[in-house]
Order: C-alpha cells, then structure tokens, then sequence
C-alpha cells in the first residue's frame, strides 16, 4: 500500500517546546486521527508537513520530498487551519473568484454546491459568521479543487455536536468517493475520531506515544479495576499504565480478553479514547 | 500570484470613502491654486492604502493559510510590491489627470480667473511623488515583514527619522564644496535619475524582504 504521507523522524525546537524525533505514516486510503491536549504539538506537525515552518527530518507527501515538489504538492491538498484563512473581510463568492486562480483543479461549481448545502450566504462578509459558518466554508474551499488528501487541524472545534456530525458526514463522503483519498485530522476532541479515523496517532509534549489503528483501541484495550491485593499480583509487562485511587487500582491493559484470563478480574471495561488519553498522561507505569 | 492580488484588492474594495476624500482635498488645493498638490496626494493615499493589506492578513492570520495554498514565497512577497508600485504610479497619475479635469472645468468656468498650469511641472511632481512613495514603502514593506505591521510602523518611522538626519548631516558637510556640476547634472538627467532610483529601491527592498520572510515562522 502506497503512504499520502510519510514523517521520519521530524523535530523541530523553540524556546519552550520541543517536537521530538516523531515519526507518523498515513496510508493511501485510510483516515488518520492526530490526538493530544492542547500545545502537544499537532499543530506544529501539521505546520511541518505543509512547510509553513522548517523543520528537521524527512517528510513525504504523495512520494515526493515536501518542499522539492511543494507547489505541485499543495495543488493535490485540502488544508483547514483552525485559526486562518485566507481573509475575513471577504464575501464566499469572492473567495471563489480568488481561489479559482490558485488551484488549477478549482471546481466552481462544486464549490458553490457545497455552499448552498452548507447553507452559506454568498455575498456576506466572511467576519460576519458564525463560527460553524466559518469552519463550513474553510472545509467546502478544501474539498473543491478534488483534493487527494486533506490536512485537517481541529476542524471540529468550537462547533455543536450537530454540525460536527455533519463534517464529518462529508468526510466520510470524501473518502468513500474515492479508496485512493486520504485523511490527516487532528483534533482534541476524541469521540469524533472514534467514529471515523482508522489509526489513532496519539501525541504528548511533543513525543508520539502511540500509533494504533481505533479499532485495536476501542475493542482490545480494557480498564481493570482491582483492590490493592489483585493489583500487586500483576506482572508490570502486562499493563501499559495504572491510576490509584482512594481504595482501588485501575489498571489499562492492551489486550483485556487476554488480561482477564489471566488474572481472573470480573470488572474490566471498554474505555474511551479519551481514558487512554488520561491514562497515558496522568497514569503511571512504575 | 494573481490570486494574491485579486485577495489584496478585494480587502481594499472598502475605501471608496478614503478616494472620495482625496478628491476632495485635491478639489480644494485647485481652488487655492496649488495644483501640483493633486498627484502627491493621490498617489500617497494610495501607496499607504495597498500597504494596510498587511493588517488585513494579521487581522484574518490569512499568513498561514497563504503559506498551504500552492504559492511560493517568492510569489507572496512580489505580490505586495506589485501592489505597492501599481498603486503609487496609478495613484499619481490618477491625481495629475484629476487635477487638469478639475482646472480645465475651473477655467471654463472661471474665464476671467484662469488658473495657468505647465504639464510638464504637474509630470515632474507625479514622478517625485511616485519617488517619495517608492522610498516610504521600499523601508516600510521589509519592516512589516521583519516585526509585523503593527510594530512595522514604528520601526518604519525611526528608519526614515534616522535617514533624514544622516541626509541633514551629509547636507551640512557639503556646504562648502562646490554642487554646481552637482546641480547641472541633475538637471540634465533627474528624471532618469529618479526613474532608476526608484527601481533600485525597490529591488533591494524586495530581495531584503524575502530574505526576512523567508526566514520567519508563522
């Protein structure tokens, strides 16, 4: 299988954060969810791989070198930064008339398609919209010139549960129009990749702590919960991380089937995204 | 680039009212019979205008997002200058033509009163205006780059303040050296002189702005 895009160990330092030797791969075909708290580094990926900033390391997009080929690159991606855009003091049927000069691709009737079932006024002053509107036309410019991999930062937040069921209805739709599509997103709200992403790459200070595809996630990882007696008996291998708390353990465990028959515990549950996250963060491993 | 261009110029598209303004203002220097006021004016409001496209781009944090699109920086940088230079030559040229419409109505008006008026004096004021422009942005487009275009302007104008003093000092020294073959040649060959500094600034300016912008981080 062929990768859309490809980081090998990138890095890249500033005063107070450091990105550190990650290394991520997004597969032809597949939808990739970037997670982590706010200031983990996702952005700064995203910035790495659309050389907005220099970094170290090598990164591939569609097999070429990012920045040998960058023009040709950005003409076959769709980008949605969570806080920019192209400008605010412009009507959406402007931003066609500008965007129709960068992308050769640019489909015009396409993107007045999605306008109108975004329900998007045509000749009103972007910086007077909503935030949903807003994130509403980034994602339709993005999707107009037949991107073939979209490059996603947050594109859900700030926006109700409504809305972000129905972008992620349409990159759904994105994907499943063509299997050669790809999907990089990051975001911090992890229920909405739980429903679409096929890998979970998760990302804290800067340092990838794991890459895994959701489905492992959601249905092999378990929490056990045990009392002080049961958890000493657990062999340190057999556990990623473990909380203490008042008068019980809670133990995350990769393999919960293979888990509970080993240590014979009844109570083992099927955490969230979220709860791996917390586990990885606050949880300990010694 | 075009794509650039078409963007600035949309966020321009707000300042008829600044236009109406000038024309105004120049209508009134006509009156007092200061015409050569017209093409200093426009081609001022004008070069200043397609600069403040830079707080539109801070404003929108579009930078970015310009940076993901299929541009090179080189592309991003060139536009602004475009921009710049159009608007100034167009601005001066735009406020000579508007001043000869207003005196030619004044005169037809106004017969006893006419106003007299050289085209060449009204040129050669459109062509320092042009130059006087030209030297405000070739400073001031590297000083947004370099600290944005809010801090730019500040810095802009301690640039300027500091090349007017040395410009002072270098005059004061020259006070006793003879500036007559000076004078003579300037006179033979100003114009050109004006036209070939004007387009050196503005390449030195536009290769120390990608310089900087090739260089910071959004």
């Amino acid at each position: 299988m062929k990768n859309a895009i490809e980081l090998k160990n990138v890095s890249k330092s500033y005063q107070d954060f450091k990105l550190d030797n990650i290394n991520i791969t997004i597969p032809e075909g597949s939808i990739v969810g970037l997670i982590g708290e706010n200031g983990a580094g996702k952005t700064t990926t995203i910035k790495g791989i659309l050389n907005i900033s220099n970094v170290n390391g090598t990164i591939k997009v569609f097999g070429e070198g990012h920045q040998k080929k960058e023009k040709e690159i950005k003409e076959k991606l769709g980008v949605v930064l969570d806080d920019s855009f192209l400008s605010f003091y412009l009507t959406p049927k402007q931003v066609n008339s500008v965007m129709k000069e960068f992308y050769k691709n640019w489909n015009e009737e396409k993107f007045f398609t999605y306008l109108k079932e975004f329900k998007l006024p045509l000749k009103k002053l972007i910086k007077d919209f909503s935030s949903g509107m807003k994130m509403k036309l980034k994602i339709a410019v993005a999707l107009s010139h037949a991107p073939k991999a979209l490059v996603l930062d947050e594109p859900t937040s700030g926006l109700d549960p409504i809305v972000r069921n129905e972008i992620l209805d349409i990159f759904r739709k994105y994907i499943l129009e063509d299997e050669t599509r790809s999907i990089l997103l990051s975001s911090h709200i992890t229920s909405d990749l739980e429903h679409i992403a096929d890998y979970i790459v998760f990302i804290h200070e800067g340092k990838i702590l794991f890459t895994l595809p959701t489905s492992e996630l959601l249905e092999n990882f378990g929490i056990a919960k045990c009392n002080e007696e049961e958890f000493q008996k657990i062999k340190k291998e057999d556990y990623l991380r473990y909380k203490k708390e008042k008068y019980s353990y809670e133990v995350l465990v990769s393999d919960k089937t293979k888990f509970k028959t080993k240590y014979h515990l009844q109570t083992i549950d099927k955490p969230s995204i979220d709860e791996i996250m917390l586990f990885y963060v606050k949880g300990c491993k010694e | 680039m075009k794509g650039l261009i078409k963007k600035d110029l949309y966020n321009l598209s707000s300042y008829k009212m600044t236009l109406l303004i000038a024309l105004i203002f120049c209508s009134c220097f006509v009156l007092m019979d200061n015409i050569n006021f017209g093409p200093v004016i426009f081609s001022v409001m004008l070069g200043m205008i397609a600069l403040s496209t830079f707080n539109y781009d801070e404003t929108s944090k579009s930078e970015k997002y310009i940076l993901s699109l299929p541009v090179t920086k080189k592309e991003i940088v060139l536009s602004k200058y475009v921009l710049g230079v159009f608007s100034s030559v167009l601005g001066a040229f735009l406020g000579m033509a508007i001043t000869i419409v207003l005196v030619e109505i004044y005169n037809m008006v106004n017969t006893s009163s006419a106003i007299s008026y050289s085209i060449e004096s009204l040129l050669s004021t459109t062509i320092g205006s042009i130059f006087g422009v030209s030297f405000i942005q070739a400073i001031q487009i590297p000083s947004i780059y370099k600290w944005g275009a809010e801090r730019g302007r500040i810095q802009m104008f301690i640039i300027i303040v500091i090349i007017a003093v040395v410009g002072v000092l270098l005059g004061s020294l020259l006070k006793g050296v003879d500036v007559s073959t000076l004078t003579k040649i300037f006179n033979q060959y100003g114009l050109i002189l004006i036209i070939i500094a004007t387009i050196l600034m503005y390449v030195i300016s536009y290769k120390i702005s990608l310089k900087i912008y090739k260089n910071k981080e959004y």
